[in-house]
């Protein structure tokens, strides 16, 4: 894959990339963006070793997940998960989310059962195909959904 | 195993994204910046190979023309000669030979060495290209 199609295969996946992360960074813009600009530049080093031909959006799915763990294990937050009630936000695209509600449930949980739900819920990827993704077994998943959707439960009680 | 209210929330608080020209202007400096230390990493890992075969064919040339000296010379005749006779350069002509053959591999064992630092360089340099990618 050259410079010119990987740009083209970018742009058009750069919004679900960009909506993957900000679930995955409870909404905030600013570290999704930066997590998929080094994800896009990571899938573009390593493009050359792309195979997985028509499954470009799992490979950088892939990628992106494993940026945002390596993220999250580089910086520890020690803010309260309170705190985050009070924000007030000013993105357009948190903006665009009517509910911060569903931000902050997605707070409450660890980053491999959250990538788990945002996987599965929001861009639409099965069990087997999660798996691959975040390169843990079916049965994983299948605990980390269970578990994150118990906990959201609980957090947006419904 | 699905659970339609987190689902049906999930669909409708999709994100709109409105800057993705923005957002990719953004992507394409940072390739550019990419692709250019690149091209940078590899030429000097091109340069750092031509110096090291360079330096090991003048190595082998000049070891081999120095040894090819000492075998010429005759061994009762010292390599080298000092018009003044004082203690120590008398010591240094009588034992020329031997001081010369140290000296010699003296230097293989350094550059031997220092091929040896250049070629874990060289391999470091490539592994941690091959990390970037």
């Amino acid at each position: 894959m050259d410079r010119e199609e990987f740009i083209i295969h970018a742009e058009r996946e750069q919004e679900a990339l960009r909506g993957f992360l900000l679930a995955l960074c409870c909404g905030n813009k600013c570290d999704a963006d930066d997590l998929a600009q080094d994800s896009l530049v990571k899938a573009y080093l390593s493009c050359a070793g792309y195979q997985d031909v028509g499954r470009f959006r799992s490979w950088l799915f892939k990628i992106a997940h494993n940026t945002f763990l390596n993220h999250k294990a580089s910086c520890r937050t020690m803010e309260s998960i309170d705190d985050a009630k009070t924000l007030v936000s000013t993105n357009a695209a948190d903006a665009g989310f009517q509910h911060q509600s569903l931000y902050l449930a997605l707070r409450t949980l660890p980053p491999k059962e959250r990538s788990a739900i945002t996987l599965f819920y929001l861009s639409g990827y099965n069990i087997k195909e999660i798996a691959q993704i975040t390169q843990t077994s079916e049965d994983a998943v299948k605990k980390q959904l269970s578990r994150g959707r118990d906990k959201l439960r609980v957090s947006l009680s419904i | 195993m699905e659970d339609k209210t987190i689902e049906e929330l999930f669909k409708a608080q999709t994100p709109n994204f409105t800057d993705g020209a923005d957002f990719m202007a953004r992507l394409t400096k940072r390739l550019d910046a990419v692709e250019y230390i690149r091209q940078y990493q590899e030429a000097t890992l091109r340069r750092y190979k031509i110096a090291m075969v360079v330096a090991f064919v003048v190595g082998i040339i000049s070891g081999a023309f120095t040894i090819a000296f000492l075998l010429s010379t005759p061994a009762d005749v010292p390599l080298l000669t000092f018009n003044v006779q004082k203690g120590y350069l008398l010591w240094i002509a009588q034992n020329s030979r031997v001081i010369v053959t140290t000296a010699l591999s003296l230097l293989m064992t350094i550059g031997t060495i220092s091929i040896f630092s250049n070629v874990q360089d060289i391999m470091r340099m490539r592994g941690s290209m091959r990390t970037l990618q």
